[in-house]
């Protein structure tokens, strides 16, 4: 029996009961579209937090402190901060770090913090010494110029974080330094910029009278471009190159704190792919530093949301469990029907496998068009709570291509296992007690 | 080529005979509360090719089982059925499918026709179990219906068909997969006299053109008279085997 008759003489006989396959398939339809809207809305849930944890910075990134990491044995989970010990976090480190099986990019960095000085204005900036080489890599978003160049020589180059323009003001009259429209009045391309870290050069105090070191010199700088506040939480910062950086140290040690020659304060390590950070991050870890990723909280709480996911997928299953056993009936109902029918086409020559066939090509139908049209119900619906209704609870459906095909093989499979055992039934009928059936 | 000389032949000669049903000692008992019914108690007899037989007997005697076993439709207490040289009380489910396949026809008492089918598609249903292209299908069936007379009802479903022309469908259907042997139960018996007799010729001249065994149960003795063989069956047991000379 070719595949063609079979699923011709399958249609015919599922057409033949219109009413009663309208309502099976109707029955799978519903089940389908309950399952899928449930894990689309799982499936949003776990979106919508991923994008709550991208804001908060790369999902590649690990940042490692130079305090150390309590005992990992006994505080599998929960990090424990020891502010008491720190360690150190070098050169050596880092190339340690590059090491580590996972990992892309390794940038070493210091945080100082300086007045940028322009005219008669002034602004308080938070300066990331970066290993320009390798900064590019880690995701800092320009709104304007460029990165700051390895430093060569005695220039200094910076690249503004994104809030700096705006915060200039004068030091004598704390007015700010935007002009009516709310444009600031320092640009990249017009303004010069000098940089110092001693506030004296800043705020004229009265003499304390005490022992009065020599004023911090003032540097004049390049600023080179200015971050876009797309970067996120990197955006905040002013960078410079780290040589440049610790140049700078050695001249004014007494006014840059928490600086130390050679050390670094904080280290990003950007691995290839998320699938890579937890491990890298347990690696760190063990090596003794204090690591932390935006990953592996987005784990954290995605791994909470898999149980409300399942119970979502529960509840969309109990429909099609129910329309399952629908089928189930209905076939059974149709054998009991069509008895004397299956005795006819077995004495004219129908095989056993045959008659199963055709019995689990009908169950098959109904589940592929139930599937199908349940389908079509859940994208109508998950547009409809897009738009309508949960536009603003932070809540979304998502349908993505692996759902949609899978919940259409889902239905079909299930539909064939509800078809198995009325199959079966058909199969076995003698072919004389069919027959002598009325 | 050499076969089918030999069947040729063994149609054209009286001499040369080649026995196509044999069935040997045959026993069927049913098992009805603690009573033990002995549908058939020991039948022997055996058909040649080409011959036209038929089983007459009075209500309950035991033609119907006889020719469901034989069919292979249920299975015998004892003794042998040997069709085209096989041993049918051996077959499984499956090889009695295929053993149908390939050698057997039926023609029902009560037409068996699928109702939502028309005439033609009726008749090349069967064919569809063989794996035949449609084409190829509707062409035989098309063919089949002209032979029993019935080019003019194609199309017609058996709900919109006289008695008489149901069960021509029902020929052409037994016939259309051009089995070796065909088995009728009561072919005639929901119909009136007249059309009884018609479809009876019909039958019968079909078998003989195209040389098919035929087996065919009826309570009806007149019936006797269209055929080669008459076994008579009474309580499970064969009373009398008349053999007529063919009348042409
Ligand atoms: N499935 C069965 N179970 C028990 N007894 C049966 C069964 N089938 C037939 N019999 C018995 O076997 C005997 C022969 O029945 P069968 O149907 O062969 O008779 P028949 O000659 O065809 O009669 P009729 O002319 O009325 O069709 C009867 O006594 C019947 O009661
Ligand atoms: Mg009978």
């Amino acid at each position: 029996m070719s595949i063609k008759d079979m699923l011709s003489i399958a249609a015919m006989n599922l057409r033949r009961r219109k009413l009663r396959t309208f309502l099976t398939v109707l029955g799978m339809a519903i089940g389908t579209a309950s399952i899928v809207v449930m894990v689309s809305l799982g499936i949003g849930m776990q979106e919508v937090t991923k994008e709550i944890f991208e804001g908060y910075g790369s999902l590649t990134l690990i940042n490692v402190y130079n305090y150390s990491y309590q005992d990992p044995s006994q505080t599998s989970n929960s990090m424990v901060w020891s502010s008491g010990s720190e360690v150190t976090l070098d050169a050596k480190k880092v190339d340690e770090f590059k090491r580590i099986p996972g990992v892309q990019a390794v940038m070493p960095l210091v945080q100082v913090y300086g007045y940028l000085k322009s005219g008669q204005y002034v602004s308080g900036i938070q300066i990331m010494g970066v290993d320009a080489a390798s900064a590019e890599q880690f995701g800092f978003v320009l709104d304007q110029g460029r990165l700051p160049n390895t430093s060569t020589g005695s220039n200094y180059e910076l690249t503004l974080g994104n809030y700096v323009l705006y915060n200039f003001y004068n030091p004598k009259t704390y007015r700010q330094a935007v002009d009516n429209e709310g444009n600031p009045r320092v640009s990249l391309d017009k303004s010069r910029f000098q940089l110092t870290f001693d506030h004296r050069n800043i705020y004229e105090y009265e003499d304390y009278g005490g022992e009065s070191t020599p004023k911090g010199k003032m540097y004049k700088v390049n600023v080179v471009g200015a971050l876009s506040q797309e970067g996120g939480m990197n955006a905040y910062y002013t960078l410079m190159d780290i040589n440049a950086l610790n140049r700078l140290y050695r001249e004014n040690k007494d006014n840059m704190y928490g600086l130390e020659t050679g050390k670094y304060q904080e280290v990003w390590v950007k691995c290839e792919s998320t699938d890579d950070v937890v491990a890298v991050q347990e690696k760190i870890n063990s090596m003794g530093y204090a690591a932390y990723s935006v990953q592996e909280g987005l784990q954290t709480q995605q791994e909470m949301q898999r149980q409300t996911q399942m119970l979502l997928g529960a509840i969309g299953g109990v429909a099609l469990l129910v329309a399952a056993i629908g089928i189930m009936n209905t076939m059974m109902m149709s054998i009991y029907e069509r008895t004397k029918e299956i005795g006819i086409i077995k004495v004219l020559g129908c095989r056993m496998g045959n008659i199963a066939g055709l019995f689990l090509t009908e169950s098959a139908f109904i589940g592929l068009i139930g599937g199908a049209v349940g389908l079509g119900v859940s994208y109508a619906l998950s547009y409809v709570l897009n738009t309508q209704i949960m536009e603003t609870a932070g809540i979304r459906s998502i349908i993505p291509l692996y759902l949609s095909l899978g919940a259409v093989v889902f239905s079909m499979g299930v539909a064939l296992i509800s078809g198995m055992y009325p199959a079966f039934r058909a199969m076995r009928l003698s072919a004389l007690t069919a027959i002598r059936a009325e | 080529m050499e076969q089918a000389y030999e069947i040729a032949g063994a149609a054209a000669s009286t001499t040369k005979k080649e026995i196509i049903i044999d069935i040997r000692d045959l026993k069927k008992t049913y098992r009805v509360g603690s009573v033990n019914v002995h549908a058939l108690s020991g039948i022997n007899f055996s058909l040649n090719r080409g011959e036209i037989c038929c089983v007459v007997g009075r209500s309950g005697s035991g033609k119907s089982t006889l020719l469901n076993l034989m069919a292979g439709l249920e299975g015998p207490t004892s003794g042998e059925i040997v069709i085209a040289r096989q041993h049918v009380e051996k077959m499984n489910q499956s090889e009695l499918i295929l053993f149908r396949q390939q050698h057997v026809g039926f023609i029902f008492q009560s037409f068996n026709l699928m109702p939502y089918y028309t005439a033609l598609e009726n008749v090349a249903f069967p064919l569809v179990f063989r794996g035949m292209s449609k084409r190829k299908r509707m062409k035989l069936a098309r063919e089949m219906l002209c032979s029993v007379g019935l080019e003019t009802h194609l199309k017609h479903k058996p709900t919109q068909m006289s008695g008489g022309q149901q069960q021509r469908v029902g020929i052409a259907r037994a016939l259309v997969t051009n089995p070796e042997i065909v088995f009728a139960d009561e072919p005639t018996g929901n119909l009136d006299s007249k059309t009884s007799d018609e479809v009876m010729n019909l039958i019968c001249d079909i078998a003989r053109t195209q040389n098919k065994t035929l087996v065919m149960v009826t309570h009806d003795p007149n019936m006797a008279a269209f055929t080669d063989k008459a076994v008579h069956l009474l309580d499970g047991q064969v009373v009398k085997i008349d053999e007529n000379t063919r009348e042409i």
